[in-house]
């Protein structure tokens, strides 16, 4: 060993020592490192060593510390005592604090179970203010549905399905309430279709009354219209303003249409509109049926027809207010159709009623109601074309009613009548006689009284009826708002029809009437005669009622008035002739004539001379009748004698004749003719009453004369003096007189009458050559 | 023609206007009554036939107007009447009065011989009587014919008015006839109807060939 490495063996020694101090274990390494190296026994020895620096180190250290040791336990003793001191102390502070915590525990449990409740209420009451709504709509709803407020009912059920119930959604009610709601709605479509029905049931019983308000209203309307007032002939004073009751409210006023609107609302938000629209219309449509339908006897009375007329008026101003407030309830076009359907049914309807009615004045009712039933439908834009019609032939069926009461009255005036001239005892009659009929003719200056004029009381009688039942006509086309012309050509046709029909009519039956005399039918005549006159007074009575322009004598329907009598005066002449004829024939039976008589004491036969001797005094006495019927009469009277003679002569009962029978009869032709040419009524054509006897003439003259020879020689020629002898009478007559030959001329067989009856038939023998041959060669 | 009669008398009513002649007449033909007085204008006839004895016979009724102004019209009926039946009227003094007038007038136009008879007609109008019917009776035995108070209205005794004269005609004309048939004058026996003719042949042109 060198020095070096004794050095170096050292500090590698002096490092073990570090690492060993310098780690607590782990010292393996460290002690492997020396054992490797062999050195532990120098490094025991080091170790030695070392731990002896240590033991030195903690000898002088412990040295130094005792005291400081000592000191402290003497310390620790004093703070052993302090530390009791202070244990108790804090002791009681716990048992102090420990108190007092106590209290607060409590308090604060209290206070977290407070909160908590609170906390608690804070959600229920945010809950309930969820639900609130529900509920307060919810009985809203009830409320309004109770009081039958569907729509905002509807509304409200909306507002509660759509806008509360969905925050309450979990809630068990909101399940319930959620299924009620379809309930609920159709609770209202049901509700409000019954209010619908009761809606339909109530206008049903209220629509004649608005019919019957809306027509006074147009009533009331016209009167003040100016430019009706003045056909109306003011008859119906204006009313008196402000005492509008409460009944005259308009018809919309009087409805409550609420129903419908209110239906139509709550149908179209349920969206049933269609249904509402076809349950509405579909109902209408029964009840208008219903309406249309006439009270089975409604001709009877006018009330019938009034409340007729006023159901169906209110029934279509209620539609028509539907239609236009109904927002499309019903259409323009279904109202139309309705309209169209009912129209033709009311036309009928009244047609056949009226045509029942037999009284005038109900007509003319019948008549102001249709025209106050147009006047206000047209107000409502309805077609009234067809009720113009119908009034047009109630014109014709009330003029024909009007006819048959005048036949009435006329029938009456005429059974009534005495037809004797009228006789006036004082003037007081006298100026009601003028005033009851326009009388041309002239009065004398000093009026002897008793007065006569020529015709009878019937004649002012018919006068004043026929201007009542002109006054009568005028009734209907009052408010009819025709032309003046119109009016005036009505009035006059109808008058012209109730004289030449009715009245003439009335005339005739009276003609028939066996007991009616001579004298009576003479007057009736005369009496025609100053009815005709007093037309044209008629004609202007009726121009001031119509404010047309007279017509005048001249214009043509004048000219056909003056004719008007014709008819029945032709009726009167022949009904004259008609009773001379029945006179005549009972002259004729008295008729005696020997067909055989030998020799006529030459006078005419008594019966003939009466006979004339009536007709002259008829035609004389009869100051009064007219020129022409006496003329009329007196040829039918010389033609009827004439054929009755002749008759006679041919009468096939009468087998034998005698000379003398034909000289008698030509005795009584001779009165005849000398009658006929005394002109025993003025104004004939000379031998005009002559010509009826020609005849008989001719055959008389042709027997008497015996005048054969020159009846062959003419016979057929213009000029022959017996050209009217037809050859089979001459035949009859003829072997009448062979027959009566037998009887007479037995015992005469002188050799003039062997030639005469040689030439009778020669003569017949000639007369039946001649009948052979056909009339006009 | 066979003859529907035996005789044919012609009878007259006369008297004021208004006392129902017309009437009495109507009540007769017709059996019936009219209360309305139509006065007659000129002059009427009814034909009524009535059985006598077994005997048909015709009356032809005249029936007159009687107003005033109808007097020289009628009176040209006078003539050829065989009966005439004056009238009055019981409640009319003047018609009763007037029949002295009508009387006249017979006289001057009727044939002599003409039956009268006298009535006082509307006799059921009792409480009006003016003409008691003794005055009736009187007159006519003043004229020496028939009296019987009648009723138109009523149909109280026309019937027999008419029937009295119509027998009182018969009865004259018969004995006429039988006079007739016993005077040495006339000749051949005479049909009754031949009676109203008078024979006057001259103004007969007939000639027999
Ligand atoms: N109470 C009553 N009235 C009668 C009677 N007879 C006639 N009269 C009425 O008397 C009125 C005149 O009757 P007529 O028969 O027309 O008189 P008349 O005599 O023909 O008159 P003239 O034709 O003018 O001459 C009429 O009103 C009749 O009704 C009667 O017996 N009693
Ligand atoms: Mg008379």
């Amino acid at each position: 060993m060198d020095k070096s490495t004794v050095a170096e063996l050292n500090s590698q020694h002096d490092l073990y020592l570090q690492e060993i101090e310098g780690i607590d274990d782990y010292w393996g390494p460290t002690f492997r490192a020396i054992f490797d190296s062999n050195e532990e026994v120098e490094f025991k020895k080091k170790l030695g060593e070392r731990i002896k620096h240590h033991d030195k180190d903690i000898e002088r250290l412990c040295n130094v510390y005792y005291q400081g040791f000592i000191e402290s336990v003497r310390e620790l003793l004093e703070v052993r005592s302090q530390a009791n001191k202070l244990n108790s102390q804090v002791v009681t502070l716990d048992k102090q604090v420990h108190d007092a915590a106590q209290g607060i525990t409590k308090s604060g449990s209290d206070l977290l179970q407070a909160r908590k409740v609170q906390s608690n209420i804070a959600v229920v009451i945010a809950q309930l203010n969820l639900c609130l709504p529900v509920f307060t709509t919810y009985s809203k709803l009830q409320k309004q549905i109770a009081e039958k407020r569907y729509y905002p009912a509807l509304k409200t059920l909306e507002e509660l399905e759509h806008l509360h119930l969905p925050h309450v959604a979990n809630y068990r009610f909101s399940r319930q309430l959620q299924e009620n709601i379809p309930k609920y709605r159709e609770k209202i479509e049901a509700a409000s279709m019954s209010d619908l029905k009761d809606f339909l049931e109530n206008i049903r019983k209220f629509s004649p009354k608005i019919g019957e308000v809306a027509m006074r209203h147009t009533s009331e309307q016209l009167a003040s219209d100016p430019t009706v007032v003045g056909r109306k002939k003011k008859r119906n004073a204006p009313q008196p303003p402000g005492q509008f009751s409460d009944e005259d409210r308009s018809a919309q006023e009087l409805i409550d249409f609420s129903p419908i609107y209110r239906g139509l609302h709550i149908a179209h938000v349920l969206s049933r509109s269609s249904t509402f629209e076809t349950y509405y219309r579909a109902e209408r449509t029964k009840q208008v049926r219903l309406v249309l339908q006439p009270p089975t006897n409604m001709h009877e009375s006018e009330e019938s027809y009034r409340s007729y007329i006023h159901a169906v008026l209110g029934f279509f101003i209620l539609e028509d207010h539907v239609l236009n407030t109904g927002k499309g309830l019903i259409t323009r076009a279904f109202l139309d159709e309705m309209w169209s359907m009912a129209l033709s049914k009311i036309v009928t309807a009244l047609q056949t009623n009226s045509s029942y009615c037999t009284d005038a004045t109900l007509i003319l009712r019948i008549k102001d109601l249709i025209m106050l039933f147009c006047t206000t439908l047209r107000n409502y834009g309805y077609s009234v074309k067809p009720l113009w019609e119908l009034v047009r032939e109630l014109r014709d069926h009330y003029t024909e009613v009007l006819m048959q009461r005048w036949v009435q009255v006329f029938r009456k005036i005429l059974a009534e009548e005495d037809f004797q001239p009228i006789k006036i005892n004082n003037q007081e009659e006298l100026n009601e006689m003028l005033l009851s009929f326009p009388w041309e003719g002239d009065l004398p200056d000093n009026i002897v009284y008793p007065y006569s004029f020529p015709f009878s009381s019937m004649v002012p009688k018919i006068y004043r009826e026929v201007k009542e039942f002109i006054y009568a006509c005028v009734k209907f086309s009052e408010d009819l708002n025709l032309s003046q012309v119109e009016v005036d050509e009505m009035i006059r046709k109808s008058m012209n029809l109730l004289l030449t029909r009715t009245f003439n009519g009335c005339l005739s039956s009276t003609f028939r009437s066996p007991h009616v005399n001579l004298q009576e039918i003479i007057q009736i005549i005369v009496d025609t005669g100053y009815l005709e006159e007093a037309n044209v007074y008629l004609d202007q009575f009726i121009s001031n009622i119509t404010g047309e322009e007279s017509r005048g004598v001249t214009s043509a329907l004048a000219h056909g008035q003056s004719a008007l009598f014709s008819v029945s005066r032709e009726d009167a002449v022949r009904q004259i002739c008609e009773k001379l004829k029945q006179k005549l024939n009972e002259f004729f039976e008295l008729e005696n004539y020997d067909w055989l008589l030998v020799e006529p004491n030459g006078h005419a036969s008594s019966y003939i001379s009466d006979i004339i001797a009536f007709l002259q005094t008829t035609f004389h006495s009869f100051t009064n009748i007219p020129l022409e019927a006496a003329q009329i009469a007196c040829k039918s009277a010389c033609d009827h004698i004439a054929e009755s003679l002749f008759a006679m002569l041919m009468n096939e009962e009468i087998k034998q004749l005698s000379m003398g029978a034909l000289n008698q009869l030509n005795l009584d032709l001779l009165q005849c003719e000398l009658f006929a040419a005394s002109e025993p009524v003025q104004g004939l054509q000379e031998g005009s009453l002559l010509s009826y006897f020609e005849y008989l003439r001719e055959i008389l003259d042709l027997f008497i004369s015996w005048d054969w020879p020159t009846y062959f020689h003419d016979y057929a020629q213009e000029t022959s003096k017996y050209k009217k002898v037809n050859p089979d009478v001459a035949i009859v007559l003829l072997e009448k007189l062979r027959e009566g030959d037998k009887k007479t001329m037995f015992t005469v067989l002188k050799k003039s009458e062997r030639d005469k009856k040689k030439l009778l038939e020669t003569v017949l023998k000639q007369l039946r050559q001649l009948a052979q041959i056909p009339p006009g060669k | 023609m066979a003859k529907t009669y035996d005789y044919l008398f012609k009878l007259l009513l006369i008297g004021d206007s208004g006392v129902g002649k017309t009437c009495i007449l109507f009540r007769f033909s017709e059996d019936a009554f009219n209360t309305t007085f139509i006065s007659t204008i000129g002059i009427d006839f009814k034909i009524r036939t009535i059985d006598l004895d077994g005997k048909k016979i015709k009356l032809q009724i005249w029936d007159t107007a009687g107003q005033e102004r109808f007097r020289t019209i009628t009176t040209a009926y006078y003539r050829g009447a065989m009966g005439i039946m004056l009238v009055y009227d019981i409640t009319n003094e003047k018609s009763f009065e007037n029949i002295k007038n009508w009387i006249r007038n017979i006289e001057e136009n009727a044939s002599a011989d003409v039956e009268k008879m006298l009535l006082g007609n509307k006799c059921e109008l009792e409480e009006k009587r003016q003409v008691s019917k003794e005055r009736g009776e009187q007159l006519a035995i003043e004229y020496g014919i028939k009296f019987i108070e009648t009723s138109a209205k009523a149909s109280i005794r026309v019937e027999e008015a008419f029937y009295t004269l119509a027998r009182d005609i018969k009865a004259k004309m018969e004995k006429k006839l039988v006079s007739k048939l016993y005077t040495p004058r006339g000749g051949h026996q005479l049909k009754a109807s031949e009676l109203q003719k008078k024979p006057t042949s001259w103004l007969s042109r007939c000639t027999i060939l």
